[in-house]
């Protein structure tokens, strides 16, 4: 029987491929394999702004070369869904029917757009920020000048924003609960932050104030290409509308695999599931914390790669456990705008 | 050229590989690219054999495949697997996304796609089957997933698809409900790969641009050249050379016989030749080497006759749908005693088409058998070719000799003249009645077996032939590449020349001084030009398709100067990458993109 152990990693961003080095660096006769539903190798999802300013080669975004994997012996299956895990058996199913034994698992699937209920029905109209298709895509819809709705706001909304702004198009926030996430900003805050926004040259409607949003329709021939109604009546016309409301884990492919789910895949400080074989590591997962005394969520380029580094060296022998590596806190510059920590990565 | 794309299909027969490549051909040579293609498909009729089709689609022709396809396309994971590095970097690589049952690890493809190769993972299963009922369509719809995911016109591949079900109204609809299925999906896929059709070149003046086969372009050169019979016995890869006569003969009023053997149909149509007509036979190795004997009547009896000779694997049954160039001896010199014939050897599919015809005029201006040497590459590839306004052949050459008054038996059909080639009478013709025999014979046609007649036959036999290579109109040779001293000089003939041409082209690029030799006439051989070109070179690398080097021998026993073998018995057409290779080797070059 091979004692050469069989490491399979879901999903191939941050988290994944900083597992993948690790797993290599430490088991090194091991066999690899990352799979994920892009059809990308790892790219630079924070990179994605400079669509904007006219990169449209996807290539100068990917982090590695396609030698990379190959000089490293790890198998990358793109395009390819994760339907089942069975925990028992070790055993997880792709969305073709073919079955994959795995000696460990590293969950690092990491979290898609979360788009609130109310909204659902206007998804259509709305363009999405996740991928570089879908960066195109807006990037394609918005000509010169043209004007963006952002929906809700969050840190990745936000620094797309700034590109926007300093690419010669205008943008209008519509503010809410998530306008900062996943910063945490109390009511006293707020108002400082929502002025350092305006400073910057956003324009900041709140939603609460105008009693939400009540429709979102195309816009008439010649004019613009999207209408938001607010339950008030008033209206603002632009040529795109992206929501941004945080992000909400991936780990439909988990519901049945027999380990503890909360909202994201709950893990020990050391993120090892409730399955010994199971490891998560990034936006997927909550990692118990003794201090808060609960499961949190930690987001932040740099977090998400120390938890697939961190997950790695656990996986093949050590047992550590997770400690935060990101300053969490949202900042104000000297010139009066908003900084985040989660714009800094490398 | 700025359209430069190669499309391979893999699926296993009975998936529609084939038909696949053949429409997708069809439909951008519509669209005026010019399109090289060539399929590989296994011995057994149907079955599980391998099949692939593959073209080059560019804005001017090009003479070989690629090593590398843009595109691979998967209709049978088991099957495209071993294939899948052949897709280039950046490169697409179409499969089917779902399965029908589970599957192992490493049973789909999607696991040994390099992270260099863009996957589509396209519902083909899915689509065929809403769109038709049944999942027999999964070729067609990946033709429409194409068109639709390269942003081209979807109309080309409409006509195309109805022109191949021409009469069969109720496929033909189910087709294209598949094909406009798979272009509606591909259209809305996000292309992530560097692929570009660019415009297809502007309409070529004067010459019409058709896709045609090797073998098609055979028959359409014997068709132009006015063939008057035709006998053959099937046999793969010659067998579409009959099929397609079969049925364009009696449009010409002309008559086509499939006889019971080689042995009968060589017969034959040396008979025919001897009664004026212009007659040829079509055959492989093994049945060539059936007619080697009746070759020599054709030699002796000095009738002309037209036996065009499509190679395989050998020896004996051999591989049958393989390609290989290893009948060269045996066409050159099969059979007994000095036969001398000619042999000449198209390179391409417009030479198949050139050669085809104007080996009529070869076998009566010089009275002897001529032997149109293809492969299996060359008879199946496809190529768009600009066929000429006027067909670019001599009606007829028949030299019959003025007989009127002439005695009864005193006509010397056989007469030792200077230029070697003897008048000549047809049955019937008053004046010109003379024997015609497969004994040695002397000026009238009567055996003789004195030492000086038969060495003044065979001498006349022989000299005769020199003159075709200066046939009118016709490239016995030619040279490419650089002028004067080359640090390389590649040698190439058949089928094996075009990817000595992309070698050499790709080389020169590289700085190394190159040139090529592209040899048509074979026999009589072109000794004098060989033996010129090799004293340019440096060194001399003779690329082809056999174990021996056969060409390299013959041209050896021709120019006594060294070469360089580069003898290949894959069953696949020689690699443009090994040519490249050999001649950075030869040259004394590192490989500068290897080093990178």
């Amino acid at each position: 029987m091979s004692t050469v152990r069989h490491h399979v990693i879901i999903g191939s961003g941050v988290a994944g491929n900083q597992a993948a080095e690790t797993l290599r660096e430490h088991d090194p006769d091991s066999r690899i394999t990352m799979i994920t539903i892009s059809r990308l190798p790892f790219f630079n999802r924070y990179d994605l702004p400079r669509v904007f300013r006219g990169e449209r080669d996807w290539r100068r975004f990917i982090i590695y070369p396609a030698a990379y994997y190959r000089d490293n012996r790890i198998t990358l299956r793109r395009a390819t869904r994760v339907v089942n895990v069975d925990s028992a058996s070790q055993i997880l199913k792709l969305e073709h029917k073919e079955s994959i034994h795995f000696d460990s698992l590293l969950v690092a699937s990491g979290a898609g757009a979360y788009l609130p209920e109310e909204l659902s029905e206007f998804r259509p109209l709305l363009h999405g920020f996740g991928a570089f298709r879908d960066a195109v895509t807006v990037a394609d819809a918005l000509p010169k000048g043209g004007h963006a709705i952002l929906l809700g706001g969050d840190t990745i909304g936000l620094d797309l924003a700034r590109t926007l702004l300093d690419t010669g198009h205008r943008v209008t926030l519509v503010a809410g609960p998530y306008t900062f996430w996943p910063h945490e900003v109390t009511p006293e805050e707020r108002p400082q932050y929502i002025a350092a926004l305006q400073r910057m040259g956003i324009v900041v409607v709140e939603a609460q104030s105008r009693g939400g949003i009540a429709a979102i329709e195309p816009g008439a021939k010649g004019l613009s290409a999207r209408k938001l109604t607010f339950e008030d009546g008033s209206e603002l016309a632009g040529d795109v509308v992206m929501p941004f409301f945080g992000i909400a884990p991936s780990l439909d492919f988990m519901l049945g695999s027999g380990v503890d789910i909360e909202r994201g895949l709950l893990v020990t400080p050391n993120l090892r599931t409730t399955n010994e074989n199971i490891y998560a590591a990034g936006d997927v997962c909550q990692i118990w914390t003794d201090k808060a005394r609960r499961y949190c969520f930690y987001h932040g380029w740099k977090n998400v790669r120390a938890m697939g580094e961190l997950a790695a060296r656990n996986i093949t022998g050590a047992n550590e456990p997770w400690v935060p590596t990101q300053d969490e806190a949202l900042h104000l510059t000297a010139d009066g705008k908003i900084q985040s920590p989660f714009w800094e990565y490398q | 050229m700025s359209t430069d794309i190669q499309i391979a299909i893999v699926g296993s027969a009975g998936d529609g590989t084939i038909a696949a490549g053949d429409i997708l051909r069809r439909a951008m040579a519509e669209m005026g690219y010019r399109v090289i293609s060539f399929d590989v498909y296994p011995p057994e009729i149907r079955g599980f054999g391998k099949c692939i089709a593959r073209l080059r689609v560019t804005d001017e022709q090009a003479y070989s495949l690629k090593p590398q396809s843009d595109v691979l396309v998967s209709l049978d994971d088991s099957h495209a697997i071993p294939h899948v590095n052949e897709a280039r970097e950046w490169g697409a690589v179409i499969y089917e996304g779902g399965s029908v049952g589970p599957l192992a690890e490493g049973a789909h493809i999607s696991a040994h796609i390099d992270p260099g190769q863009i996957p589509y993972n396209a519902p083909i299963r899915e689509l065929s089957e809403k769109s038709t009922g049944s999942a027999r369509s999964r070729n067609v719809v990946v033709l429409g997933y194409i068109a639709g995911l390269f942003r081209l016109s979807v109309d080309p591949f409409l006509r195309a698809l109805n022109s191949k079900f021409k009469g069969k109204a109720d496929v033909a609809k189910k087709n294209e409900a598949a094909l406009r299925a798979g272009f509606e999906e591909g259209a809305r896929w996000f292309r992530l790969d560097d692929i570009a059709f660019g415009p297809p070149p502007a309409k070529n003046g004067g010459a019409t641009v058709e896709m045609i086969s090797g073998n098609a372009a055979v028959v359409r050169g014997a068709l132009d050249a006015g063939i008057d019979n035709f006998f053959g016995y099937p046999i793969t890869p010659a067998t579409s050379i009959m099929e397609r006569l079969a049925s364009e003969m009696p449009k010409h009023g002309t008559r086509l016989v499939q006889t019971e053997d080689e042995i009968s149909a060589i017969g034959a149509t040396i008979g025919a030749g001897f009664t004026g007509a212009r007659a040829a036979t079509a055959t492989s190795g093994p049945g060539l080497a059936l007619m080697a004997e009746m070759l020599g009547l054709g030699v002796i009896a000095e009738i002309p006759s037209v036996v065009y000779v499509s190679q395989r694997g050998g020896p004996s049954t051999g591989m049958p749908t393989k390609t290989e160039q290893s009948d060269l001896n045996m066409a050159v010199h099969g059979g007994h005693g000095d036969a001398p014939r000619i042999v000449i050897a198209p390179t391409n599919v417009e030479g198949c088409y050139r050669c085809g015809g104007k080996a009529f005029e070869m076998a009566e201006a010089y009275q002897t058998p001529v032997i149109v040497l293809l492969d299996l590459y060359l008879s199946n590839r496809y190529e768009t070719v600009p066929f000429p306004a006027q067909p670019p052949f001599e009606a007829d050459t028949n030299r019959y000799a003025d007989t009127r008054g002439g005695k009864a038996a005193g006509f010397k059909r056989y007469a030792l003249t200077e230029g070697h080639v003897s008048p000549r009478s047809i049955p019937g013709q008053a004046g010109g009645m003379h024997v015609a025999t497969g004994l040695e014979h002397n000026e009238l046609g009567r055996p003789n077996d004195q030492s000086a007649m038969h060495t003044a036959m065979s001498r006349k036999r022989h000299e005769k032939l020199k003159a075709a290579l200066k046939h009118p109109d016709f490239t016995a040779y030619k040279r490419f590449g650089d002028e004067g001293p080359v640090e390389v000089g590649v040698i190439a003939w058949g089928s094996t020349f075009g990817e000595a041409l992309e070698a050499m082209i790709l080389a020169r690029e590289e700085g190394i001084r190159c040139a090529a030799l592209k040899v048509v006439m074979i026999s009589p051989f072109p000794t004098e030009a060989v033996a010129a070109f090799m004293a340019d070179s440096g060194a001399t690398l003779v690329p082809e398709l056999n174990y021996q080097g056969q060409f390299a021998g013959i041209l050896q026993a021709h120019v006594a100067r060294p070469v360089t073998r580069l003898a290949r018995v894959t069953g696949e057409p020689m690699e443009v990458g090994e040519i490249l290779a050999e001649i950075r080797r030869l040259a004394g070059r590192t490989p500068a993109r290897q080093a990178a």
